[in-house]
């Protein structure tokens, strides 16, 4: 299932046509739909963070964004006190960095100490995430100073990033490479590990492996990517409020990575094209009925939807199509070699 | 008496009063293949956990090359150089016959924690894997994952997986459980093939006749508690083991001797 070979031929013409595609995208496109497709390919990227957590690690982390939330505040607050340079930029991006692995270090420390798995451990570890994730956005609302509380904080960019076709392709290079990134990570040594975790935790340990340890290194590894992608939204939006620290925050990124197949990275991607695309569909039909702003509602409907439906996503749907001609060949080849030796 | 590799003294365990494990000293000796043999419910899962560190005695005392392990987490014990396999098959179904033993030999080879390199470049790891899955006789299904095996290709996959690990002792939990009788002396040829290279196993079985031929030395326990040990002749001729397989007035008497 998740362990695909090396792409093949026909995926790399195919995604050269994409990426083609979405170069062109801004020009022919209403800067809505440009702005959109930004916030697509950002969302992607905090969702993948995610996916490592839940998809590759087994990891509910219901504090999630707390990383995303941050590197937007952080970037913000850089912006508003210091200035909106890209030199201050480049150092909330490296603020970001430090600030995630720190707070994953501590997150993980909390919850990854009680060993042994079970219903009971997952429960009360998903309730610490949701606990320390509650914990920060209470101390951004609270550090008015700074952050304007509840109000939200607003902030000028470097004049770079005003521009919405450009900033739109910023967006799609940090897509790319944060993409390659963290496939890069999947595929190490390390991240091996992390998916024996997520199978049997008891077993990879008997294997001799320091499975806390690991885990620390993908909870780091997903919040600074989060955070990454927190920044990045921060810029896109030039606005931060407590909202991108809320548990409807990190169930955004549940709902995304649902959609597009868990444990499966690029799902991902896909998964948040259709719910942003979804989303400010439903947006525009506000006018025609006010339910239509009811996003939860919806959010809730498409969740059991896609369960029911789609359990494994729209990746999981790729795959049983690919793997059922695949498996068709192999059962002709099994049948011919098994017809040769009868 | 060669050089004692493991050594419990007094070791117990009780779950809610009943002692699954009840003051059990056993000593396991370098380079030979020693049986713990019992009937179901004896113990000897427990004990093994207890050898492992899954479980924490409330009694006694474990030793490793002489040292007290006793408290030590399983990880460290394996990183001593034990290994050891489940009865219940525990690979990782999602992944690869070729990656749960690659698994193993990553850990073995200590690559340690990369993060930015391929796993799948590490080309001396995945030519030992290829060895390995030979010698468990998977080659053919490494591509397969280890959900779509059959049973008794899982528990060559576990076998394999601890072969990987090359412990210095090798704790094999009925590594035979559960397989087509066709299977088994496929799996027997398996084990005499590690002891022939030097590593110590030991091995839970409640067949009697199976590990007859197989083994050095059989530990007798039942009811949580030593029973006999020696040679598997004499052993398997000894009447109050026979009785204890027969079930019945042994328990009664070791109870009453306590
Ligand atoms: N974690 C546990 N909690 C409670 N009771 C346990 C636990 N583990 C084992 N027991 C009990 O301890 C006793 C010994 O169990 P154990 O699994 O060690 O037996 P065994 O000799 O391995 O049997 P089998 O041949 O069936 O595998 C049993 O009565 C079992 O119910
Ligand atoms: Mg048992």
């Amino acid at each position: 299932m998740i362990l695909k070979k090396d792409i093949s031929k026909r995926m790399m013409i195919f995604l050269g046509i994409l990426l083609i595609a979405l170069v062109i995208l801004p020009h022919v496109s209403t800067l809505s739909t440009t702005t959109l497709f930004s916030r697509i390919f950002i969302m992607a990227i905090y969702a993948m963070s995610y996916d490592i957590l839940r998809g590759y690690m087994g990891f509910i982390n219901l504090g999630h964004a707390l990383f995303f939330g941050s590197g937007a505040y952080i970037v913000g607050i850089l912006f508003n006190n210091i200035g909106n340079t890209v030199p201050m930029f480049l150092v909330a991006i490296v603020i970001t960095l430090i600030y995630s692995s720190i707070a994953a270090l501590i997150m993980g420390k909390i919850v990854f100490r009680s060993k042994g798995g079970g219903a009971a451990s997952v429960v009360a570890g998903a309730m610490t995430t949701l606990a320390l994730g509650e914990i920060v956005r209470h101390t951004a609302e609270r550090w008015r100073d700074v952050t304007m509380g509840a109000d939200g904080l607003s902030f000028r960019i470097p004049p770079v990033f005003a521009d919405r076709t450009m900033f739109y392709y910023y967006a799609l290079i940090f897509l790319i490479v944060m993409t390659l990134i963290l496939r890069q990570f999947i595929n190490s040594p390390t991240g091996r590990v992390l998916m024996s975790i997520r199978e049997n935790e008891q077993r990879a340990e008997f294997l001799g492996f320091d499975t806390e340890k690991y885990k620390l290194i993908g909870l780091q590894v997903s919040g600074i990517a989060s955070g990454f992608s927190g920044v990045m939204f921060g810029v896109m939006n030039r606005f931060v409020n407590t909202e991108l620290l809320t548990v409807q925050q990190t169930l955004n990124a549940l709902l995304i990575t649902l959609v597009g197949g868990t444990g499966t990275l690029y799902g991902a991607i896909i998964g948040s094209g259709f719910v942003n695309i979804v989303q400010s569909q439903l947006l525009n039909f506000r006018r025609v009925h006010p339910i239509f702003e009811r996003w939860l509602l919806f959010f809730g409907a498409m969740y059991v939807i896609v369960v029911i439906f789609m359990p494994k996503g729209f990746m999981g749907l790729y795959y049983s199509i690919t793997d059922k001609r695949k498996s068709k060949l192999q059962n002709q080849t099994i049948k011919e070699t098994s017809g040769k030796t009868s | 008496m060669g050089e004692i590799l493991i050594e419990t003294k007094d070791i117990g365990i009780s779950f809610g009063g009943h002692k699954a494990v009840n003051k059990v000293s056993i000593k396991l000796e370098k380079g030979k293949l020693t049986t713990i043999l019992g009937p179901n419910g004896a113990g000897k899962t427990t004990l093994f956990n207890l050898i492992s560190g899954l479980l924490e005695p409330t009694e006694g005392q474990v030793f490793f090359k002489g040292t007290d392990i006793t408290r030590l987490s399983p990880l460290k014990r394996i990183k001593m150089g034990m290994g050891r396999s489940f009865q219940l098959t525990n690979v990782f179904g999602a992944l690869t016959a070729f990656e749960n033993i690659r698994l193993a030999m990553q850990s073995k080879e200590n690559i340690g924690f990369k993060i930015f390199t391929d796993h799948r470049k590490y080309h001396q790891l995945n030519e030992k894997t290829d060895k390995i899955l030979e010698k468990v006789l998977l080659k053919d299904k490494k591509e397969f994952l280890a959900s779509e095996l059959s049973h008794g290709e899982q528990r060559k996959l576990e076998l394999g997986m601890v072969m990987a690990l090359d412990p210095e002792i090798l704790l094999l939990d009925e590594p035979t459980a559960g397989m087509a009788i066709e299977e088994v002396p496929v799996m027997i040829d398996i084990m005499k093939n590690i002891q022939k290279s030097g590593t110590t196993i030991i091995l839970i079985e409640h067949k009697m006749d199976m590990v007859k031929t197989l083994s050095d030395k059989l530990i007798i326990i039942v009811n949580g508690m030593f029973l006999t040990e020696g040679d598997p002749e004499t052993v398997s001729k000894d009447p109050e083991v026979l009785k204890a397989y027969l079930g019945g007035g042994v328990l009664d008497e070791l109870a009453a001797k306590s």
